[in-house]
């Protein structure tokens, strides 16, 4: 294994400590040095001032003190497909410009894009639904960043950002979700209407533009201006919670009504991924989203449920080829990823239905 | 006769906008639809041609004006956001002020920051485990620079004219007092 590769897969505490239905939950702070254009207008040379600015305050920030830095045009295009699967940073993030940096800590917990849409992006990542910590956390980096940097800010605007949709606070809220029962019950359109009418947003995986699959579906807030950052994220976990319990008590249906198709569905999927010799990443996700609900549901021992987690986010498309240190073309990748796929489950012991 | 919505002589161009199902006709004369970008100097309609007639729209939906502002740090442009999506840098929220008004307007929850730094200082308080805000009370963390006494003048008077014009009569009151305090207290005239 190369460095990369060390830095990529050393055990990450977000699939270690997951749980049941929230999948993970992060605030991403925007930011911006008031003296500088945008990324978007701003020359090469004002790029490289501004990375250089925001490097040299966040190296100071005691957060940062394991962490990796990583100049992004010093990477493989899979390599940084494979930080945009980790979340550690965006799909934009890696297209825009050479002047971009990465800054995440060893549990991948925190990380901050340098020249993202905007100068600054921080996020901080948990497995569990508890904003407050988060929150603290972010905030203290925040005032860090604050303190030694000229940052944008206006009395009535707030933080001033590249795109008005993010102003005011800056703050964009989200919580992964693994929906399972609510899909199999078809009321997730329903949901999603509603969420949407109070301001919130549904996206798939991997945020914006994203579709849904496995069953996962991130929620944030959409609006950034007018409201203080708690009041955000108190509405955000009132929303949470409801759907909790909507996705329990939806389980619970699904498993008065249609427990043979359940087991089925369950067993099958354990099947595939215990057979498979050729392997699509759209229906490994499908398979292992099942598994989740077997965990969930107690057909599975519980201690799997990290271990699935790190799975899935091994089998992705640029994972694999960052593990195997070379470029694989489709056909390739999903061969590699039945052979993952059979080594794993066939340590998977045996399903226990009721 | 119609008359031109913008200076009352016979309207003799008639647009028909439809966005998002909402139609919108918009009546002017020759020389305000000239003004406004919708001929060039052949007198075609490019504005419809090249789509520009969205941009113009869009923009004159929130405000008309917003059409000639431009950036005097950056030279972003209303149509350089309508491509790019970006504004050009922060001084953009000053000079483009009429064309973000209305995006903010359309797109969030309110038009004046409430989160951390803000006056409220709502930021600091504590969030207890459930998520609800239990001290909103707390102390009011400042702006992450100090502004001068001009530069918050400055401030709190376009605030005002906001407020004014937005007929938010009790926050004017409010603003129109603490402009008073503060030039009563530094001396400024």
């Amino acid at each position: 294994m190369n460095d990369f590769a060390k830095k990529l897969f050393q055990d990450s505490k977000l699939a270690k400590e997951t749980t049941p239905v929230v999948v993970s939950s992060r605030i991403r702070l925007a930011r911006n040095l008031a003296d500088f254009k945008f990324v978007k207008y701003a020359c090469k040379g004002d790029l490289h001032a501004v990375a250089e600015r925001c490097e040299k305050v966040l190296s100071s920030c005691p957060i940062f003190t394991n962490s990796t830095i990583l100049n992004m045009c010093d990477l493989l295009d899979y390599e940084k497909l494979a930080l945009v699967e980790r979340h550690l940073c965006s799909q934009e993030f890696i297209m825009e410009n050479n002047e971009s940096k990465l800054f995440f800590t060893d549990d991948h917990l925190t990380s901050i894009m340098i020249n993202e849409e905007d100068h600054l992006r921080m996020q901080v990542f948990r497995p569990d639904l508890n904003f407050k910590t988060m929150f603290d956390k972010i905030n203290a980096i925040d005032d860090h960043v604050s303190e030694n940097l000229n940052v944008a800010f206006d009395n009535r605007y707030g933080f001033l950002t590249a795109c008005p949709t993010n102003v005011g606070t800056g703050m964009r809220a989200s919580v992964m979700l693994h929906l399972p029962a609510l899909v199999i019950t078809k009321q997730i359109g329903n949901l999603i209407l509603a969420v949407q009418k109070l301001g919130f947003v549904v996206r798939g995986l991997f945020g914006e533009g994203s579709e849904a699959q496995g069953n996962f579906f991130q929620i944030s807030n959409q609006q950034t201006l007018g409201f203080a950052e708690v009041d955000i994220l108190s509405r955000l976990t009132q929303i949470i919670r409801s759907i909790i319990e909507y996705e329990l008590n939806a389980r619970e249906i699904v498993k008065k009504e249609k427990i043979i198709w359940l087991y089925d569905n369950i067993g099958r999927a354990l099947g595939i991924l215990r057979g498979c010799y050729c392997l699509t990443s759209i229906d490994a996700i499908n398979c292992i989203s099942l598994m989740m609900l077997a965990v969930d549901l107690g057909y599975l021992p519980n201690t799997l449920r990290g271990n699935l987690h790190q799975m899935m986010m091994k089998i992705q498309n640029s994972h694999m080829q960052v593990l195997e240190n070379r470029v694989l073309n489709g056909g390739e990748r999903d061969i590699k990823r039945a052979e993952l796929s059979r080594e794993f489950f066939a340590t998977v012991p045996n399903l226990k239905f009721d | 006769m119609e008359k031109c919505q913008f200076c009352g002589k016979p309207a003799t161009v008639h647009m028909t906008q439809v966005i998002n199902n909402k139609t919108t006709v918009i009546r002017m004369c020759n020389e305000c639809a000239a003004k406004h970008g919708l001929f060039d100097k052949e007198g075609l309609p490019f504005a419809m041609l090249s789509g520009l007639g969205e941009a113009l729209f869009s923009g004159m939906k929130q405000n008309l004006s917003a059409n000639g502002l431009i950036c005097s740090k950056c030279g972003c442009t209303p149509m350089s956001f309508k491509e790019t999506g970006r504004l050009g840098c922060p001084h953009c929220y000053k000079d483009l002020k009429l064309l973000i008004d209305g995006i903010i307007e359309s797109s969030q929850k309110g038009t004046i920051h409430k989160g951390k730094y803000s006056r409220e200082g709502v930021m600091a308080a504590t969030m207890n485990a459930s998520g609800g805000v239990t001290d909103a009370s707390a102390s009011i963390k400042r702006s992450p620079r100090k502004l001068s006494t001009e530069e918050r003048l400055n401030e709190l008077q376009e605030m005002l004219d906001a407020a004014v014009k937005a007929e938010r009569y009790e926050e004017a009151a409010r603003l129109r007092d603490e402009i008073k305090n503060l030039k009563g207290s530094e001396g400024v005239s």
